[in-house]
């Protein structure tokens, strides 16, 4: 699957300070470009019950996945949670899927989604869940990761 | 070692049954409600015996939720049903409504359509 880039701007920093670069990986087929504010969901607020206050600002929405084992009502397959958030107005979702491995696998027909959908894991999404957790306002940019060609070993 | 983030009632906020660093309260306590709190870029969820202004609470076997009330309105029974409208809005048959109908007149210290 084709890797992501993720750059990090926070709001409140100075202006030549460089943006924080992540990496994660796009979904079913859902590669593309987003830019946003990085804005917070809980996974109860992709239900079907629920109804997430309207965004004033363009925005990408992080969803911290919890373990299965965690009991967490799953109230709608993963799927339909990213299609809701994208319905809500997110330009992205990205899914911190450090305590889900089952997460890939359930979004693996996300090319039926019209923006990107990401998962990010590990030191990538401590990083993001570390600004979240801070209120560190930021705009995130995703974008699609140039791969440097393999060039075959002349000998 | 991949931090381990998840607590079952201990070092959760009070009337959490399970919760979690980032998420805050995932399962509540029985009886109680879970809110999802906006607070700047983050959502967490926090359990509560009762749902504040603008949301209601509903049960369901697996759990109960504060669900947020129809747009205008302050205070309801269920999403269909306002009891008090915010500043601006005349509550009528259960809907907030920004004039009233014929024959009533719009009463600004009840937020309601009177006679």
């Amino acid at each position: 699957a084709p890797r992501a880039v993720i750059k990090v701007t926070l709001l409140r920093q100075e202006p030549t300070s460089k943006p924080i670069t992540l990496e994660g990986v796009f979904v079913g087929g859902s590669a593309g470009y987003a830019e946003g504010k990085l804005m917070q969901s809980h996974p109860l607020s992709l239900c079907n019950t629920s109804e997430d206050e309207r965004q004033d600002s363009i925005f990408i929405t992080i969803v911290k996945l919890e373990s299965p084992g965690n009991k967490v009502p799953q109230c709608q397959p993963l799927l339909d949670k990213a299609r809701l958030a994208l319905q809500r107005g997110a330009e992205a979702i990205i899914f911190d899927v450090s305590d889900d491995a089952t997460a890939a696998h359930q979004l693996r027909e996300a090319f039926s989604l019209p923006k990107p959908v990401v998962l990010v894991e590990g030191a990538n999404a401590e990083e993001l869940m570390g600004l979240v957790n801070k209120n560190e306002e930021a705009i995130v940019h995703i974008d699609i990761m140039m791969e440097s060609p393999k060039w075959p070993p002349y000998d | 070692q991949h931090k381990q983030n998840v607590g079952v009632s201990t070092g959760c906020q009070s009337g959490c049954q399970t919760c979690s660093v980032y998420n805050g309260c995932l399962t509540c306590k029985p009886k109680l409600f879970i809110h999802l709190e906006r607070d700047g870029m983050r959502q967490i969820g926090v359990c509560l015996a009762s749902c504040p202004n603008g949301f209601y609470g509903m049960r369901s076997p697996d759990r109960n939720d504060c669900i947020k009330c129809g747009s205008e309105c302050d205070t309801c029974f269920n999403k269909n049903f306002c009891l008090r409208c915010r500043a601006g809005s005349y509550l009528h048959k259960g809907k907030c409504q920004e004039s009233c109908p014929e024959g009533l007149v719009p009463s600004d210290t009840k937020r309601e359509c009177v006679p």
